[in-house]
């Protein structure tokens, strides 16, 4: 019999140095957290899942199947074979866009997108960039999202893209407001922005006990900022037939949706490491921390997911003026209320207690 | 480097590489036939009718007046509302800040169902 290890061991040592430098390389640390876990390769599978499991879903509460053919169990592999449709349309640039803008956009969507995830701890340690001010980071991140929608929606120059643009801009822009503020009541309770202490802040009782109305202001502005319905009148599919994406297809479109699809995943997650308790949960007999950990965060972020997802079945789509009245004549003024029964609390509970 | 910085070095080469993979399998396996028919912009089957730039609505200006203000406070809020808490005369300071910016966005949101009208009798006058 070989030793497995003593085989590896003795191919490792007659390899070159430089094949024995990758792969050292490609076993460490940093190439494991930033192309495995929670890097590429595990935000574009759960990406590509949040597909399927949404359209599964919907499918049900509209009393159907939903994808049902390819793959052996429930269309599993219904995403795998929608990437490759996409990946085999024809690109076509229409007449008249601004050519540069209305490729580069979507790309820019998708990295903007992506980068999200590397400022969002999955337990303690599995975090691509551990910051004290990981909270500051995501929203600037966040924040730069709008900008690659509206260019291309402006670079279609058509009218519907037009309409979704300005649509977008208009919702997009304002429930930043009500976003920040609903934060800021969760920084002020936690006092601290590193999202690792925020969690370990919840060990006792989850933010969204204590953060009830910031809670509530989270998830309508998350629906808002990623297009779920009801607030879809950007794209409004059936109205202004696909609002900003309507000139998009191909291999571009793929790109848009993937994009759209992990910013409402990276805003689940931040929901359930905000107010839900992040990766706190009771112990898995038999798994490890290191393990059990990520594995309740995806949960959580994920049982998040279905209900934003089930809203889709539940509610029609809200016209502009209501998005923006309830965004600023509402969440703003709850998200003051939220801040101000905070600060209270905080100064009731102990002011000589607070430090940075 | 430190290592934190260099796996997000990594990662972000990764993010960046990954719109041209795309890209490139879509150059690989997409068909390329292109015709007039197939650039033309949408319209529901119909000659695209060439009206591609408007002005954006101007009944939703007074909403980015109201977004410039609010928005830069919720930023300054975001950061220093820990040091706001701490010192009697940042909190008192902050709540100024509000205070004008409230009194601003009431203005703006009083005049919002007026406004359209208003622009249209300004521009016959």
């Amino acid at each position: 019999m070989i030793d497995p290890v003593q085989a590896f061991v003795q191919v490792y040592n007659s390899m070159p140095p430089l094949i024995q430098e990758l792969i050292r390389f490609l076993y460490s640390e940093p190439f494991i957290k930033a192309a495995i876990f929670p890097g590429a390769l595990f935000s574009t599978l759960l990406g590509m899942f949040a597909v399927w499991f949404e359209r599964k879903l919907f499918a049900r509460v509209s009393l159907r199947v939903g994808p049902l053919h390819v793959g052996r169990v429930a269309g599993i592999l219904q995403l795998i074979a929608d990437a490759i449709k996409f990946l085999s349309k024809e690109r076509i640039i229409p007449e008249g866009v601004n050519r540069p803008l209305f490729v580069l956009m979507p790309c820019l969507a998708l990295i903007l997108s992506l980068l999200l995830y590397a400022f969002l701890p999955f337990g303690a340690g599995w975090i691509i960039y551990p910051s004290d001010i990981g909270l500051l980071l995501f929203f600037l991140v966040a924040a730069l999202s709008p900008i690659p929608i509206v260019l291309a929606g402006y670079a279609s120059r058509s009218k519907y893209p037009f309409i979704g643009m300005s649509r977008i801009a208009l919702q997009l822009f304002g429930y930043e407001v009500p976003l920040f503020l609903a934060l800021t009541g969760v920084v002020l309770s936690t006092r601290t922005l590193n999202l690792e202490k925020i969690v370990e802040a919840q060990a006792v009782v989850p933010l969204a006990v204590t953060q009830i109305i910031g809670f509530i202001v989270f998830i309508i502005t998350l629906l808002a900022e990623t297009e779920r319905l009801p607030f879809d009148i950007p794209t409004a599919e059936g109205e202004i037939v696909f609002g900003w994406q309507t000139e998009y297809s191909g291999v571009y479109f793929l790109m848009i949706q993937l994009a759209m699809f992990e910013k409402v995943l990276a805003f689940c997650f931040l929901g359930a490491i905000l107010y839900l308790g992040g990766w706190l949960g009771p112990p898995i007999p038999g798994l490890p921390e290191s393990i059990s950990a990520p594995f309740w965060l995806i949960l959580k972020g994920l049982i998040l997911f279905t209900f934003v997802a089930l809203l889709r079945g539940a509610y029609p789509r809200l016209t502009i003026e209501k998005v923006l009245d309830l965004g600023w004549k509402y969440l703003i003024p709850l998200a003051f209320v939220n801040l101000i029964i905070t600060a209270g609390i905080s100064l009731i509970s102990g002011y000589s207690a607070i430090t940075l | 480097m430190d290592t934190a910085l260099w796996t997000l070095v990594l990662y972000l080469i990764l993010t960046i590489v990954a719109p041209p993979i795309f890209y490139i399998v879509s150059v690989l396996i997409a068909p390329k036939k292109p015709s007039r028919v197939k650039r033309m912009l949408f319209e529901s089957g119909q000659t695209p009718i060439p009206a591609r730039v408007a002005p954006f609505p101007i009944e939703y200006f007074p909403y980015v007046i109201i977004y410039i203000a609010y928005a830069v406070f919720a930023v300054i809020a975001f950061i220093v509302v820990l040091d706001m808490l701490r010192s009697s005369e940042s909190l008192v300071r902050g709540l100024i800040i509000l205070a004008v910016i409230t009194a601003g966005s009431i203005y703006a949101s009083t005049q919002l169902p007026v406004l359209k009208q208003r622009l249209e009798r300004g521009g016959r006058g």
